[in-house]
């Protein structure tokens, strides 16, 4: 468990395991802390009661699968990014990398599918993301090279590349290939139980892990870090590989999802994960942010997105719309923040 | 904004009943004070007691205090900074505020830049020579010109003072001016604010050292928990009268040095060197034993221990530990071989400020907490709280942020992180500076007992006293090499300065 959440924990249950005194300035501490903790929790609670008012559909089953659904392939990314942005990273190259990764899983995914092929189109975009976050991570940790500056570079170049290789799209892919993206185990579709099941485990590295430790102290203070015999260049670069790895699962899931592998794919992914974490209330500045709130800030921009578009609102509206409430999630936290201090 | 004459009492600044309360706290309580013309006044407390509130209060920071203030024999009410300035206050801060890619004139003038001719432009001309002649009244010897991030910190300092003097105040306030100055430095310091105060400029002096305090103020007014103890002039004050009164109780224990039995060596360096910072430096280390590393500021002795630990290698010479040669390139090549080392600013290099009090005592312990790579969360909760208790950590909890701490309880984090797995080896790099006398004396007593134990311990420390009560050896630096060595019993402040200034005087008896 993040020693955050144990505050917070302890703060929303009004007693602490360790023994906090009672005095109330104690509890309006962790009043506060909680209210920053949880208000994303209850901005979402509260768009997704908006929206079940204001539009009957919106309160389906069948509708909430989907947002699920929309949301896994920018969830996935999102919860690398976050560790990259724990370290006061940035990978701007995961929309192009996706790109990269999708179009070779779809060459193979259109080829008969022999053992050989199968495997290669459900294993290369894997491989791929790997590869593009293992050079990300080398330039950034190996050079020392700043992040936002190297995967702005292979955002572009990731880009020409796919585009250069192949610019037209594969649309007949083989249909066992639909499995990944389109199938579903009981009523729940086999991306969101991806989705899950990657939360969890990066929870479970963030929380319970001497590493996922290190990444936040790595974020927090890189000289602290060195100075306490953390190899500070290989942390950085194992969250870029990490990142690379969900681009990887994503490309494949995407691709899977519109049967068709596209060299423009992912154009602004980079900045719709950045949202999900900022909004969720990741610092840029490293240290600072959970996954469970990257989770609910990808949840946030799904429940808008769907429920501006039930609502009719035409998207350069609902563009504007999303804009204001990443800026204004963003400044709320800030102030959440500084009243505890 | 003119030093008007003084009213004929010659108290330029009088506060009466001065409160400032923040959420939770009353940092100021009811306060007096008197400033006159032409007097450096010294205000001492510990950290917390309320001096660098009171002073901002004055300097027109905290528009919601309670009380009175006069200026000049004028009621006034303080509402912002911009009117404090005009009224004759400035403060000069404790952090530094200069924009590095500026020249010192620019600096000095930042905000208030002197125009060309021509509408709408600054003369650049006009406030170099309105510098210079600023600079030569006072006293400092810089370039106008010169752009501020070539300038040492030091001389920044200087910058900023006279980024104040050109204010022309009644009271010009410094707060913790010296705290990244060497010696000559604090006394080319005290030169210019005496020189101020002989202008008839009012000084307030807030410091935590008192030999600074002695040696510069005409006035000492104490604080403590937000109240004014007394004020009487330096004459009156003696040192230990001057401790008591900040921290309310008796601390002739200040260096509570225990005899401890010596035993085997256990870090030693023969002839290590890097190139511009220093050379031929050898010395041991035995268990039980503290040796103290005194040096002025540029003389090495940081650096010597940053080789040591790895932070930046030595390139020639040789670290052995427990009579073993050892390569130490990294700190965790360091740490493998049992060395510990807290660093001189332990904000910068020690504490992860955003994270919890258990994440960074934890830190080091963390790999032998774990298992297959998973915290064991109840041992390491054990483990913390254990080392809570051992060096008397005051906290709410385990969970509570490092930055919500107090200075001294943070050093104590930061040494408590290198204990919880005991190292052969610990180095200090200045363990207690910016923290209170109270902690002090806390942080001595557990260094003392950590040579109990067996431990080799390396204490670097610009402050004499510190060097002289807690050490039994120590070893003075001077241009990068190892100047002398004094045993505890022949050490003397004189003679240890004598060998780090270069000056030719004393030496060994």
């Amino acid at each position: 468990m993040n020693e955050r959440e144990v505050w917070s924990r302890a703060g929303a249950a009004g007693g602490g395991e360790e023994g906090e005194p009672g005095a109330a300035a104690v509890r309006r501490v962790s009043l506060a802390t909680a209210l920053r903790d949880y208000g994303i929790y209850f901005a979402l609670v509260v768009l997704v009661i908006y929206f079940s008012l204001a539009v009957p559909q919106f309160r389906t089953t069948d509708n909430a699968l989907l947002i699920l659904l929309q949301v896994s392939t920018i969830g996935i990314i999102a919860i690398g990014m976050t560790f990259t942005i724990l370290t006061a990273g940035i990978d701007l190259s995961v929309g192009s990398l996706l790109a990269v990764a999708g179009m070779f899983s779809g060459v193979f995914a259109q080829k008969d599918p022999t053992t050989l092929n199968v495997f290669l189109a459900l294993a290369l975009p894997i491989f791929i993301g790997l590869l593009g976050g293992m050079i990300n991570g080398l330039v950034i940790a190996g050079a020392g090279v700043n992040p936002l500056i190297v995967t702005l570079g292979t955002l572009t170049a990731f880009r020409g590349f796919i585009v250069w290789y192949r610019v037209n799209p594969i649309y007949d892919l083989q249909p066992y290939y639909r499995i990944i993206g389109q199938g579903s185990i009981g009523p729940v579709p086999i991306p969101v139980i991806i989705l899950l099941l990657m939360t969890v485990a990066a929870y479970i590295i963030l929380n319970y892990t001497r590493y996922g430790r290190y990444v936040y102290v790595v974020g927090g203070n890189p000289e602290a870090a060195r100075a306490a015999g953390i190899n500070v260049p290989l942390m950085i670069f194992s969250v870029y590989v990490i990142s690379g790895f969900c681009v990887g699962l994503s490309a494949l899931i995407f691709t899977s999802r519109l049967m068709a592998a596209q060299a423009i794919s992912g154009q602004d992914f980079n900045l719709q994960a950045i949202a999900a974490a900022v909004v969720g209330g990741a610092s840029l500045f490293g240290g600072r942010g959970k996954i469970t709130n990257t989770i609910v800030g990808a949840l946030i921009m799904g429940v808008l997105f769907n429920g501006l578009v039930m609502l009719n609102v035409p998207a350069p509206i609902q563009q504007m719309i999303i804009g204001v409430i990443i800026i204004a999630a963003v400044w709320l936290d800030g102030i959440l923040r500084q009243r505890r201090h | 904004m003119s030093s008007g004459a003084a009213p004929p009492d010659g108290i330029v600044v009088r506060m009466r009943q001065i409160t400032k309360i923040f959420p939770g706290t009353v940092a100021v309580n009811r306060v007096d004070l008197d400033i006159r013309a032409g007097e450096i006044h010294g205000v001492v407390g510990e950290n917390g007691a309320g001096k660098s509130t009171l002073m901002r209060v004055l300097a027109g920071l905290y528009p919601d205090y309670t009380g009175d203030i006069e200026i000049g024999g004028q009621v006034v009410r303080l509402t912002n900074p911009r009117q404090a300035r005009e009224l004759g206050v400035a403060l000069v801060h404790q952090e530094l505020s200069l924009v590095p890619e500026l020249t010192v004139a620019d600096n000095i003038f930042l905000g208030r830049e002197p125009y060309a001719r021509i509408p709408g432009l600054i003369s650049r001309s006009a406030a170099e020579a309105q510098a210079r002649g600023l600079l030569r009244d006072i006293g400092i010897h810089l370039n106008p010109a010169a752009k501020v991030d070539r300038l040492s910190v030091a001389e920044r300092q200087l910058v900023e003072i006279a980024k104040g003097v050109s204010l022309n105040p009644r009271v010009l306030i410094l707060d913790e001016p010296t705290s990244s100055l060497t010696y000559q430095e604090i006394r080319e310091l005290f030169r210019v604010i005496r020189g101020l105060a002989a202008k008839g400029t009012a000084i307030v002096y807030i410091s935590h050292k008192l030999d600074e305090v002695f040696a510069v103020a005409d006035r000492v007014t104490v604080l403590r928990d937000g109240h004014r103890v007394a004020t009487a002039p330096i004459m009156e004050w003696t040192e230990a009268g001057l401790i008591q009164a900040m921290v309310g109780r008796d601390l002739s224990t200040l260096f509570p040095r225990s005899e401890v039995e010596v035993r085997d060596v256990r870090l030693e360096v023969r002839h290590l060197g890097r190139r511009g910072a220093f050379r031929h430096i050898s010395f041991q280390v035995r268990g039980g034993e503290v040796v103290g590393l005194y040096g002025l500021i540029g003389s090495g002795r940081s650096e010597v221990a940053e080789a040591i630990y790895g932070l930046t290698p030595a390139d020639e010479g040789e670290i052995l530990v427990d009579g073993m040669s050892v390569l130490i390139r990294t700190p965790r090549d360091a740490i493998s071989h049992g060395i510990a080392m807290t660093p001189e600013d332990r904000r910068l290099r020690g504490l992860v400020s955003m994270l919890s009090l258990r994440t960074n005592l934890s830190l080091r312990a963390l790999r032998l907490l774990s298992r297959l790579g998973f915290v064991d969360q109840s041992r390491e909760r054990a483990e913390v709280d254990r080392m809570i208790h051992a060096l008397g950590i005051r906290t709410v909890s385990q969970t509570t942020e490092v930055a919500n701490l107090s200075g001294g309880t943070q050093q104590k984090v930061v040494i408590g992180r290198w204990l919880m797995v005991p190292p052969k080896v610990l180095i200090l790099d200045e363990p207690t500076r910016g923290i209170d006398v109270g902690a002090k004396a806390e942080v001595h007593a557990i260094i003392d007992g950590l040579a109990g134990d067996g431990l080799a311990v390396l204490l670097i420390s610009s402050e004499l006293p510190e060097i002289l009560g807690m050490s039994d050896r120590i070893l003075v630096m001077k241009n990068g090499t190892l100047g002398d060595e004094f045993s505890r019993r022949e050490a003397t402040e004189e003679r240890i300065m004598a060998v780090a200034a270069g000056l030719t005087v004393a030496g060994k008896a």
